[in-house]
């Protein structure tokens, strides 16, 4: 079918190049070739390999040739590997927003906001203060942010009403409360059997992402770790959020140990889970007995205003290397119409950033028939991304040293904490210089 | 009286140390919920743990791997350091002397200072995730040499001579003459060799990301890390028996061999 | 001119076999000795992720080395597993070893026994080990019960986690030194036990002023063994508690892994191995001058 269109396409198009003047964009006998790297996970190479067969119907001229990701090797290995070697694809849409910097530092991105139309696309898709979020240091956007997976509070509705729990907690109080409650010790031999919630207790940096970071942007009302490339989290939200897990694993809310025996929540065992969209997949596909609901993040108590919090986002870059820099950029607009943002819910249950999502009535049979993507629809436009500093990752292992210290050993106030973790974080900054 | 206190001593200490061994292997056949038991007996054998490692990790193909690394490096060890201790003991040329202070100095380099530009050596080299890369820089060892000389000097030079005049060449010295006369340091380099080619594992972790090129106590490693034996304490017992099995069967066979290495190696420590 | 033609006539007399059967060792010597020698002098003056270009960064590495605290908590973890590690091994070892150099049967066969943890890979010892000092369904703490006593937090505390892989890597290489010390007394000349118990000597005296004299040049071995063993501590670690609690397991070489391939902060990491070089040989160095001029 492809072979047919292609050939009626180049049979058309020579025709035309004989008896007119040549076409503007390149050569009349030189077909464009575009390389396209998607994340190597099977369900979004199935929305890009769709994506791309349409894309390359529509434009004969332009080819689209879409390449997963080795699985072997993270994204961002393999992309500053190819960035370094100038092996680049000229467009990828698995960009990890922390990985920016060391992306750009390497000369390897081009800045979108150079073309022409990308103003007026953009603003028309995402609200302007998220937008800004993604702007680097030196005033570009090399990023266009495509998806994210809202960190949200997961509960089972079961084990919240059995003891007598009506709403998910709202503010850490209500959450203590409801933990007072709902932790116990069912069957009488001496170990508990439902736990408020539970953490892997090893200072992993990425487990920090599901923790002290989205509930320090709810803490904070939408800010990050970090301003203008500078650490900036030696606050009150700061020392808040760690001063919540301590009183947490203090009054016995979360477990102490490693949890054996598979995933608590799905067994049941716990009762708030913090997470994103995948899980909906992942307790469909495990536990698909499980009631549970979604709802924002706790906060401080005495909180106002809108509760924000974390979002994995996968952005959208066009890379230096590109020989065709305005064909990349049709086909970025052309991966980020609604009707593909459609898709990519259809296809991958993961949530686009458009500020219309749940206004749009191309989208409203999709929530119709998944009630519970509009939790997450509703928080995507107030989550944030992890900021592009430099060593992000060893950033974020500092924090988790200090959060085990603080928050699970008790062995330092959150003050102290956050303290040393600010520290540490400006001298892996200036380190970086 | 102070007979059997000691007897009791000696089994005492033989339990600690062979006990656990036979709690691991007892574990990684019992069932999930029995693993926890001090006994070693139970009504439910089973061999689902096993079942459990050898579906999700290529174990098969690691010691498979590990075989053909352990056995490549004691070789050319075995060969290469015999060459060498050989000049070194019984050749005369210049700059032997010279090298032979080199290799003991070789020997007193902490790894620490080279571990990481080796590495880096052989991503220059394209091998990561090949063979070489997990044999070759351990394909000679000063160690092994130093053995060799030191053991080659005590041959009579009287042989070496009479051999060189019926027209021998030096290789056929080294290999017919002296080699037949070498089996106790031959056994002794090649054996702690292979035990430490076999059990090496922060090489392989950091040249090796491929899974069909493990190593196997690499690819157990990555089992009981990487979360794949999602806390079943029976496979992570199971992958832990595989990979000891080997070895103590070996052990079991030529300990003899084993021990008397390492007693002969410790006095020049 | 005559200098040159010592050399020339050297070359000439030196059998050629010796440059031959020399040379496949010069070769390796040269790649996997002598330059990653000189590149690690190079690393550590730059900043590099292998993937982009090296940068030239001076005294930095340096610099961060001296405010890092994990350095520091990496060498107090090291002193700790060594402090008590190595009496651990001495004494087990030696107990051990007397007693089998003494007149008992199936000698041979409790050797083999000792000696078998140190065969095994350190991978499998670790994994076993890891069940066995499990806080809720290990066999230490249900023999502990068993008696009476209370559960020991051996792997989630961080006091106890650094002395239960030292008490780990006891039992794993203890097999070692039982050989060695039973080497090392069989090397005692009987006649000297014969004239002393002449003299009177009680046999307390004769183990005080004859055996552990003898035995020092072993002791020496046991003590640098494992001080090298200790600073090398990777696959423990590694395995059994990922460096954890609070840091209190991580020793130089998982720090030096993380380091260059968790962060990719590859000169850092060089530095790093650097310093615990010099430390090791300097560490080693006073062991033996301390240890070789105690009064025989």
């Amino acid at each position: 079918m492809r072979l047919f269109v292609a050939t009626c396409g180049i049979i058309l198009f020579s025709i035309s190049g004989c008896s007119q003047e040549r076409p503007s964009i390149g050569q009349a006998s030189d077909a464009v070739e575009l390389t396209y790297w998607p994340a190597p996970n099977a369900q979004e190479v199935q929305l890009a390999d769709s994506l791309v067969r349409v894309w390359n119907r529509l434009h004969p001229e332009v080819r689209v040739r879409m390449q997963p990701i080795p699985v072997s090797q993270s994204t961002e290995e393999v992309l500053l590997a190819a960035i370094a070697g100038n092996t680049t694809p000229d467009v990828c849409s698995n960009i990890w927003p922390g990985a920016l910097h060391d992306y750009t530092r390497a000369g390897g991105l081009i800045p979108f906001d150079r073309l022409a139309d990308f103003d007026s696309i953009i603003t028309s898709r995402v609200p302007r203060d998220l937008l800004e979020t993604f702007r680097s240091t030196d005033g570009h956007y090399y990023q266009l942010p495509w998806k994210t997976n809202p960190v949200m509070m997961f509960y089972n509705e079961r084990l919240f009403r059995e003891v007598g729990v009506a709403t998910p907690p709202r503010t850490y109080s209500e959450y203590y409360e409801a933990g007072g409650k709902v932790t116990r010790d069912i069957d009488g031999d001496g170990r508990i059997d439902v736990w408020m919630g539970e953490r892997d207790i090893r200072p992993i940096w990425w487990q920090r992402l599901f923790d002290f970071f989205p509930f320090y942007i709810a803490a904070s009302g939408g800010k990050t770790l970090f301003k203008n490339g500078e650490p900036s989290f030696n606050d009150a939200d700061a020392v808040d959020v760690l001063g919540f897990f301590r009183e947490c694993y203090g009054r016995g809310l979360f477990p102490r140990t490693f949890f054996q025996g598979g995933d608590p929540f799905l067994l049941e065992k716990k009762a708030t889970n913090f997470s994103g969209p995948w899980e909906v997949a992942h307790i469909q596909k495990f536990a698909p007995h499980i009631k549970y609901g979604i709802a924002p993040l706790p906060v401080p108590d005495g909180h106002t205003g809108q509760v924000y919090t974390s979002g994995d986002f996968k952005n959208i870059s066009i890379f230096a290397n590109t020989k065709h820099p305005r064909e990349a950029w049709e086909f970025v607009k052309f991966l980020v119409t609604a009707q593909h943002d459609l898709l990519l819910m259809e296809i991958c249950d993961q949530v686009p950033v458009r500020s219309d999502l749940l206004n749009n009535p191309l989208f409203a049979d999709y929530f119709r028939r998944k009630p519970v993507m509009v939790k997450f629809a509703e928080q995507a436009v107030y989550s944030r991304a992890v900021d592009s500093a430099p060593d992000l990752k060893e950033i974020f292992d500092a924090i988790a040293q200090e959060y085990e210290m603080c928050a699970i050993y008790g062995r330092k106030s959150p003050e102290q904490a956050v303290r040393d973790a600010t520290d540490r974080a400006q001298f892996i900054v200036e380190w970086n210089k | 009286m102070k007979i059997t206190l000691k007897y009791l001593v000696l089994v005492l200490g033989a339990a600690v140390f062979a006990y656990p061994f036979l709690w691991m292997i007892a574990g990684s056949l019992k069932p999930e919920l029995e693993i926890s038991n001090l006994g070693l007996l139970s009504e439910n054998y089973t061999l689902h743990s096993y079942e459990q490692v050898v579906t999700k990790v290529p174990i098969g193909r690691a010691f498979l791997n590990s075989i053909i690394v352990s056995l490549a490096t004691t070789a050319s060890v075995v060969f290469f350091g015999s060459m060498v201790g050989y000049a070194l003991a019984k050749l005369r040329f210049l700059g032997s002397k010279a090298l032979y202070l080199l290799i003991l100095f070789t020997m007193m380099i902490p790894f620490q200072i080279t571990l990481i530009p080796q590495y880096i050596l052989i991503v220059k080299l394209g091998w990561t995730d090949t063979y070489p890369a997990l044999i070759a820089p351990t394909m000679m060892s000063a160690f092994g040499i130093v053995l060799f000389r030191q053991f080659f000097v005590s041959v009579p030079n009287a042989l070496i001579d009479a051999a060189r005049i019926d027209g021998c060449s030096e290789w056929g010295i080294l290999f017919k003459l002296i080699w037949p006369l070498s089996r106790p340091v031959v056994i002794t380099v090649g054996l702690l060799t292979f035990m430490s080619s076999w059990n090496e594992v922060l090489w392989p972790l950091m040249v090796v990301r491929e899974r069909t090129l493990m190593t196997m106590p690499q690819i157990v490693t990555i089992f009981t890390i990487g979360g794949e034996a999602e806390t079943q304490l029976g496979s992570l017992l199971a992958a832990a028996t595989l990979l000891s099995l080997p070895v103590i069967i070996a052990y079991a066979f030529f300990q003899r061999y084993f021990i008397e290495s390492m007693a002969s190696t410790g006095l020049k420590g | 001119m005559r200098g040159r033609w010592r050399v020339i006539e050297a070359v000439r007399k030196s059998d050629r076999f010796g440059f031959l059967f020399s040379l496949p060792y010069v070769i390796f010597f040269l790649a996997f000795v002598a330059y990653p020698l000189i590149f690690s002098f190079v690393l550590i003056f730059h900043r590099w992720n292998i993937v982009t270009p090296m940068e030239w960064i001076g005294l930095k590495n340096f610099e961060r080395l001296f405010h890092d605290p994990l350095f520091g908590k990496a060498i107090t973890n090291t002193l700790t597993f060594l402090l008590i590690h190595i009496p651990l091994q001495i004494i087990i070892a030696l107990l051990l070893a007397l007693l089998l150099n003494s007149k008992v049967k199936m000698r041979g066969l409790f050797r083999a026994i000792y000696f078998l943890p140190v065969v095994v890979s350190g991978v499998a010892v670790t994994i076993l080990w890891q069940q066995l000092y499990s806080y809720d369904y290990g066999v230490l703490n249900a023999l502990l019960k068993a008696i009476g006593l209370p559960s020991v937090p051996w792997l989630v505390d961080a006091s106890w986690a650094m002395p239960s892989v030292a008490i780990m890597a006891t039992w794993k290489n203890v097999g070692i030194y039982i050989v060695l010390f039973l080497v090392g007394l069989q090397n005692i000349p009987a006649e000297l036990y014969e004239a002393a118990s002449l003299d009177g000597a009680s046999r307390f005296r004769q183990f005080r002023h004859i055996t552990i004299p003898m035995l020092n040049p072993t002791v020496i071995v046991v003590v640098v063994l494992s001080t090298i063993g200790g600073f090398s501590l990777f696959i423990e670690p590694y395995v059994l508690t990922g460096g954890g609690p609070m840091q209190s397991t991580l020793s130089g070489m998982l720090y030096i892994y993380n380091q260059a391939f968790y962060f990719g902060h590859m000169g850092y990491a060089a530095t790093l191995g650097f310093v615990f070089a010099l430390i090791i040989l300097a560490v080693v160095l006073i062991q033996r001058r301390v240890i070789e001029t105690e009064p025989t």
